[in-house]
């Protein structure tokens, strides 16, 4: 009895998605798969193992305690990925070296984390994506943050905000006032630990003048329309700043003529993580969920780790997490409706699968009786199974 | 109301202590509620004027509440919001609730240095700091989850040490136990949601000026 449940039972952080979920999900797999080719993306798919060298490449993230491990048979050390962008980095770097420039590449993958279960996010979770590898430009980022907010509104959801922000101001403020690297360390590790206590602490701390301090202590709360860019050019005295306003005002100009730059709100604050992101960065949030539904930005220093020294961008969204804003937001995700129940008397089986056949060419969903019923117990099949109508054969 | 509305405010404060300070700050600001206590049955407490709502729940679920974003903002002692490895953006020091975060032993049976305790046994709430603690050391330990009255762990030989809160030593020199090691301090926070801070910006940022500024008063 006891060995009977134990068999019943599912890892912690898995989930089974039944029938209605499964399809909820699959369609809306189906919706952003299209909408990536339609932009011109290719679809990769990679292996859910690599080795653990691999994914923590890019070291000094902490990233191996959130790993599921396991051996191979020589004793190497393999993990399943826990997102996608360094697996496609891998491949960029190897098979797809002498492709042509600029790659843009999808994927929508299970990944895997072993840290606590979040609202939306098992152990095991489905993100879709795309990476944009080659250009440096503008052009790219906008391109990569147009293709997010479609894919939401192509998702069905109506209401939600991207935060946009770029590494490099924060950075280029810090080395602006010649803050010490352990110092500016601090400050980053503040800010991307979302400590605004520590961080207000640390400047305290510095050798600073009172401006100074007073326009370090700003750097969080930079947040809302095209003025605060405006703000933000008053405060960047560096090369480096400015130049991230540059790109973020580019950016926004091309946003304009893609049409979605109401969707869109400058927050110089949004970090992320310093170490890996070298640019813009964004998060996407709407009400009722207390967790980002999708995010990115842009990542130049990556993929030189696998020998492919090329600037790139990319953004991932929780395919869990738009189900479940879908359904908090009462507006549900789609369901594969289910037309024709298809039933008849002994002797009319041929037919019957005839017209079963002829229903599913014009495209309705017909589902064929398995056996000759009565014409009562087919209406209570029909009713039960949740079709439209019924088709007698009698 | 399983999430927090866009309309609404939803601000979580914990039982206890922190309760009545906290009330009594947010009502400087103009933040209040009538009814607002920690002793009401009603769990939520709506000012619909303000637009604001108060859930008062047990100490240590605040940080719970708010990273799933079922409370916008909350607050919470920095011992427990660090022990219980939320993310949410911590955003004010409220400068109430001091207390620091320490290890202490019984008196009779106290060992010459911190490291004679390597590999001995640690009662404490807040087994993550103390592990984290003990491992900047170089310290094994074996640590025994307790929910109160954690002084009574080294006195009735359940282990050798206390990873504990102290306010004034009372309680330790009450039990006979010292203070052998310091590990932090720590102090009423603001904390709020990750999306509710951005989705919510004006709000609570304005919210965060005026509670700064009535700090900043109360100090001169």
């Amino acid at each position: 009895m006891g060995n009977e449940k134990q068999v019943l039972e599912i890892p912690y952080g898995t989930r089974d998605y039944l029938p209605g979920e499964a399809t909820g999900k699959r369609a809306i797999e189906t919706q952003l798969a299209r909408l990536f080719a339609l932009w011109g993306y290719d679809e990769v798919v990679t292996p859910t193992i690599e080795y653990l060298d691999t994914l923590t490449m890019d070291s000094g993230r902490g990233l191996s305690p959130q790993l599921f491990k396991l051996f191979d048979k020589g004793g190497r050390t393999l993990a399943l990925r826990h997102e996608m962008t360094t697996p496609i980095a891998r491949v960029v770097g190897s098979r797809l070296k002498d492709a042509p420039l600029p790659l843009k590449l999808s994927y929508i993958s299970s990944v895997f984390r072993s840290e606590q279960s979040q609202m939306g996010r098992q152990c095991e979770f489905y993100q879709a994506g795309v990476e944009l590898i080659g250009s440096a430009s503008a052009a790219a980022d906008a391109e990569v943050l147009a293709l997010s907010i479609q894919s939401l509104l192509r998702s069905g959801l109506k209401k939600f905000q991207v935060c946009l922000g770029q590494v490099e101001f924060a950075a280029g403020i810090m080395e602006q006032y010649r803050i010490s690297e352990d110092d500016q360390q601090t400050l980053k590790d503040a800010l991307e630990q979302h400590d605004l206590v520590a961080y207000d602490a640390a400047i305290d701390e510095l050798p600073l003048a009172a401006a100074a301090k007073k326009n370090l202590r700003q750097l969080p709360v930079l947040s809302g329309g095209e003025e605060v860019l405006t703000k933000a050019y008053g405060l960047a005295l560096g090369e480096k700043s400015r130049r991230a306003l540059d790109n973020l005002s580019a950016v926004y100009r091309l946003l304009a003529a893609y049409g979605v730059e109401r969707f869109v709100r400058f927050d110089l604050g949004l970090i992320r993580d310093f170490s890996y992101y070298t640019g813009m960065v964004f998060e996407v949030y709407t009400a009722g969920l207390g967790f980002p539904l999708a995010g990115g930005g842009r990542y130049d220093h990556m993929l030189s780790d696998f020998g492919c020294a090329c600037p790139a961008t990319g953004f991932a969204l929780g395919i869990e997490r738009v189900l479940l804003a879908l359904e908090r937001q009462g507006i549900g995700a789609p369901a594969q409706a289910k037309d024709v129940f298809v039933a008849y008397a002994a002797g009319k089986e041929a037919e019957a699968v005839n017209r079963a056949s002829s229903l599913r060419s014009e495209g309705k969903v017909a589902e064929l009786a398995l056996m000759p019923m009565t014409k009562e117990d087919a209406a209570a099949a029909q009713r039960e199974k949740g079709y439209a109508a019924l088709v007698y054969l009698g | 109301m399983q999430t927090s509305d866009s309309e609404y405010l939803t601000v979580a404060l914990p039982k206890g202590k922190l309760f009545g300070l906290s009330a009594d700050l947010f009502q400087k600001i103009g933040y209040t509620a009538e009814g607002l206590s920690d002793k009401s049955r009603k769990l939520i407490i709506t000012n619909e004027e303000k637009k604001i709502r108060f859930i008062v729940s047990k100490t240590a679920d605040v940080p719970t509440y708010v990273e799933y974003g079922a409370a916008d903002i909350g607050v919470i002692g920095k011992d427990v919001l660090m022990e219980s490895q939320k993310d949410v953006y911590e955003l004010l020091d409220l400068g109430f609730g001091k207390c620091h975060l320490m290890m202490a032993v019984h008196r009779p049976d106290k060992r010459p240095t911190l490291m004679d305790y390597a590999h001995t046994r640690v009662a404490t709430k807040f087994p993550h700091i103390a592990e984290q603690f003990f491992n900047e050391h170089g310290m094994q330990m074996e640590y025994i989850k307790l929910n109160g009255s954690i002084e009574l762990g080294p006195i009735v030989g359940l282990s050798e040490s206390i990873v504990d809160i102290v306010e004034t030593g009372t309680t330790l020199r009450e039990n006979d136990l010292e203070e052998i090691a310091y590990i932090m301090d720590a102090t009423a926070r603001l904390i709020a949601n990750r999306v509710s801070f951005k989705l919510k910006f004006d709000r609570i940022h304005q919210m965060v000026e005026d509670l700064r500024q009535v700090l900043e008063s109360e100090e001169q």
